[in-house]
């Protein structure tokens, strides 16, 4: 009677894991057990508080299952044992509740310290924008010219910069560079600073940053609520309509980094896929340049347009 | 010294209707009797259609994701399935079931012959179903598209013009005021109508189970009403509390929702605590390991899973201390959780425990939900939050936890009372094959699932890219999916085998020592004929004693 009932509890508590093992296995040697591997201090910081609770996890479960399947297993009914009528003196589960309070708190305090060290947002690199292009200014070769008010633009970051004659393409030394991205059923748009009289320079779900340079991404939305992530370069942030959220990045590699959304946002949830493309400095100056001249050109054409087509009107009216 | 007394004699109570009562016809005693065992029958048989169509949504949703972009189901009927599965799932089966079980049994279990508010009891069921009726009426014309929360201001007009959006907020609606009529009788009850005796310290602990979920669904049901109302007045009465365009604020619908969400989180947790707590003593034939340790740690988990609301909100647009007030509360909430696990591993220890369906779907209730709360003290770290929030890596704690709770948990409570409910023992051999396929198809789906999440799947999409890691992991968590769903189907299969056919069984087949157990199986009207004395949190325990005193020892027990 009873080696068969311990095999059918072993065959019970076996069968389960035999099988999410051989299933699991296959695939669990190719597959990534982390978020894609981080290229962002603050996705760094993410990436440690993942591994370090992902052990603990698993070693509470497990711990908690091998002593429950272990109780019901060693102690089955079996012919002749008698239950032992035990229970707690008034102390005893206090000390159980004490060894988890003071689990709770370490992991409270590892929280906290993780959480400020991925939200401080690091200066930018020598291999970033301003060092970067200060380097090239130094010799001469380009003259761009750093004034004083993109300071008091990144300082106030979050309110739209109007992008008026003085409105530059660099930060100043030690800024970091913000950027709006702004959600909307199923694209994002993301507005650099700098720009033509009137409007920043945008482009539509490929944003465009430099290496090594802090960013400060300033997320909006104008509709729904939705989700800017890209695991790569750190943690989700909700775009909600009225508020803006923060956060930032420092890439530390060129090329192209996929986000998706989290938050479900309506029929074409899947289909909003933000890419972070990652350049040197002086290239993202020539992209966002070249997006400035494209929307001065656009402008002209439309003004163009609207006085030919006014003019048009006018002569239409004076003809009787 | 004198042995505690178990005295039968009958209360000053006046039980009248049982032959002077009309005859009726038995539906119609069954749709309008207010005897609480008839109004939780309505709860179970509801609760349980709605289980039954969140696994076919549920399955159809697997059924479009097993290959990468698959054009099985239309993008909107995709959302269309996954608003009114979720809520159907959380607010039509997790919580209706906790209260199936709890209307039914807590009465019994305090040794009250009836509730203290019978007819508010019957209209919270209604409200119930008519909530229901109403969120599936919308699959006449178009279903809302408003996402698992219809959060808000996705489902606002602009966005979600159609009738069905308004379908879903009636139907959480109704079904939230009835939540709420249900639990100011059940506190009522608890307060006032236990018997003679029966401190709170006595009291069982799956009573104190329902009672905090009671004094729970008063708080966080008005806050969904609200939102909902709210919601209402933004799409038709031109109201701007969500619109931010002219001041308002969407980020208040996530915060109510995630109250509300929340709680009925800690509603699932506190009512399989419960459930586990009455089935391990009595299949392992001894008495928990602390009355005291568990009833606490019962009522601090009511009070701090919903604290941690904003759990769900780390990348909300809110202050960092609030994040770090969710963060403290969901680890706080872990103390008493440790706890319990402790107790139930302890109250196993040195037993003998008899290895039946109800003590088996318990310890898997109880395992499961071991794995989900480990998760979620993972996710409940703000930085991890940062990354896995709503992946489908988190989503898989959060379904250990309802799944485990809920259908886990309440299968676990209906093997255990449906003897009490029908008098009939339910069949054993195929309920705990149904397990072993639920408990697989759990764990296969939660763990492709989390690598899928790890790689970037979101939760609530319609589809993926192929030529990746995906397409298999998918296809696994689809496998592990439709496992499950047919192992339910078998599991409720013989539930209701059991509830017809069963053999008959007498009135304490577990060997119990509350006093539900003391009632006939299935009781009559008025429950008990004669409610005893309590002296201690095992009155049948006392009982059983006495009688063998008063027998001089060789009288059988009485069982």
């Amino acid at each position: 009677m009873a080696p068969l009932t311990a095999r059918r509890i072993a065959c019970r508590s076996l069968v389960p894991a035999l099988i999410a093992l051989a299933v699991a296995a296959a695939p669990a040697s190719a597959l990534q057990l982390a978020p894609d591997s981080p290229h962002s201090p603050n996705a760094g910081d993410m990436h440690t508080a993942y591994w370090v609770m992902l052990v603990l996890a698993i070693l509470l479960a497990v711990a908690i299952n091998v002593a429950l399947i272990g109780a019901v297993v060693r102690f089955r009914e079996r012919r002749g044992r008698v239950p032992e009528r035990i229970a707690a003196g008034r102390g005893a589960t206090r000390r159980v509740g004490g060894v988890f309070a003071v689990l709770a708190v370490a992991i409270f305090i590892f929280g906290v310290v993780m959480t400020e060290s991925a939200r401080e947002v690091e200066p930018s690199g020598p291999d970033g924008l301003t060092a970067a292009l200060s380097r090239t200014a130094q010799v001469g070769v380009t003259g761009v010219s750093v004034p004083e008010t993109q300071a008091a633009e990144t300082a106030t970051a979050g309110e739209e910069p109007p992008g008026g004659e003085d409105a530059a393409f660099v930060p100043q030394e030690g800024q970091p560079l913000a950027i709006s991205a702004i959600a909307q059923q199923w694209l994002w748009r993301f507005e650099y600073p700098g720009g033509v009289p009137g409007q920043r320079t945008f482009s539509y779900n490929e944003l465009v940053v430099p290496v090594d340079t802090a960013v400060v991404l300033n997320v909006d939305s104008t509709d729904v609520v939705h989700t800017w992530w890209v695991p790569a370069l750190g943690g989700q942030v909700q775009a909600v309509p009225g508020d803006i959220s923060q956060t930032w990045f420092k890439a530390d590699e060129v090329g192209t980094y996929v986000g998706g959304g989290t938050v479900f946002n309506g029929t074409s949830f899947p289909a909003m896929v933000p890419r972070v493309t990652v350049v040197d400095p002086e290239e993202y100056q020539a992209y966002v340049e070249g997006l400035a001249d494209d929307l001065a050109k656009a402008q002209e054409t439309v003004r163009d347009q609207v006085s030919a087509a006014s003019q048009a009107q006018q002569e239409a009216e004076q003809t009787p | 010294m004198t042995p505690p007394s178990a005295t039968t004699e009958a209360r000053p109570e006046l039980v009248t209707r049982d032959a002077f009562a009309p005859q009726r016809p038995a539906w119609v005693e069954r749709a309008t009797s207010a005897d609480h065992k008839t109004v939780s029958m309505l709860y179970l048989g509801a609760a349980l259609t709605f289980l039954v169509l969140a696994l076919v949504e549920f399955g159809l949703m697997r059924l479009q994701l097993i290959v990468p972009d698959s054009t099985i189901i239309q993008p909107e009927t995709f959302a269309r399935l996954l608003s009114v599965s979720g809520a159907t799932f959380a607010v039509f089966f997790c919580v209706p079931l906790a209260l199936a079980v709890i209307g039914y049994i807590v009465p019994l279990q305090i040794g009250a012959r009836g509730v203290a508010l019978p007819h508010l009891n019957l209209l919270s069921a209604w409200l119930y179903i008519a909530g229901g009726v109403v969120l599936y009426t919308s699959f006449i014309y178009t279903p809302g598209e408003g996402g698992v929360l219809a959060l808000a201001p996705l489902s606002d007009t602009v966005f979600n013009p159609d009738r069905g959006m308004d379908n879903w907020i009636f139907g959480v609606g109704l079904a939230t005021a009835g939540f709420v009529c249900f639990a100011i009788n059940l506190v009522a009850t608890v307060r006032n109508m236990r018997a003679p005796g029966m401190a709170y310290g006595r009291m069982p602990l799956f009573s104190w189970a329902a009672t905090v979920i009671g004094y729970l669904l008063i708080v966080i049901g008005p806050v969904m009403i609200a939102a909902l109302a709210m919601l209402t007045i933004d799409r038709h009465f031109a109201g701007v509390f969500f619109d931010a365009g002219e001041g308002g604020a969407p980020l208040l619908y996530e915060h109510l929702a995630y109250i509300f969400m929340s709680g009925i989180y800690a509603i699932v947790v506190v009512f399989a605590a419960g459930v586990i707590s009455e089935v391990l003593p009595a299949m392992a034939r001894k008495p928990v390991f602390s009355h005291r340790a568990v009833a606490a740690s019962m009522v601090a988990i009511g009070v701090l899973i919903p604290l941690a609301w904003m759990q769900n909100m780390y990348s909300a647009p809110i202050n960092t201390g609030f994040g770090y007030f969710a963060m403290a509360a969901a680890l706080a909430a872990m103390v008493p959780i440790g706890v319990l696990m402790v107790v139930w591993i302890a109250t196993l220890w040195r037993g003998t425990v008899r290895l039946r369906a109800p003590l088996l779907y318990a310890v898997a209730a109880a395992s499961t939900i071991a794995f989900g709360l480990a998760g979620e003290l993972a996710y409940s770290v703000i930085p991890v939050g940062w990354q896995l929030a709503n992946t489908t890596a988190s989503q898989g704690d959060t379904l250990y936890v309802l799944v485990g709770g809920a259908v886990l948990g309440g299968f676990a409570a209906l093997h255990f009372w449906l003897p009490k409910m029908t008098g009939r023992a339910l069949g054993e051999g195929l309920s705990v094959a149904a397990l072993l396929g639920m408990l697989g198809g759990l764990h296969l789906y939660v763990l492709a699932m989390f690598f899928a999440g790890l790689q970037g799947q979101a939760v609530d999409v319609f589809e993926y890219a192929g030529g990746t890691d995906l397409s298999t992991l998918n296809l696994i968590a689809s496998i592990g999916a439709f496992g499950f769903i047919v192992s339910a189907f078998v599991a409720l299969g013989s539930l209701a085998h059991g509830y017809a056919h069963g053999r008959l069984t007498g009135h304490d087949p577990w060997g119990g020592s509350t006093l539900e157990w003391f009632a006939l199986s299935p009781p009559p009207p008025h429950n008990f004929d004669a409610v005893p004395d309590v002296r201690s949190a095992e009155p049948l325990l006392d009982i059983r004693d006495s009688v063998r005193r008063a027998t001089d020892g060789d009288g059988a027990p009485l069982s």
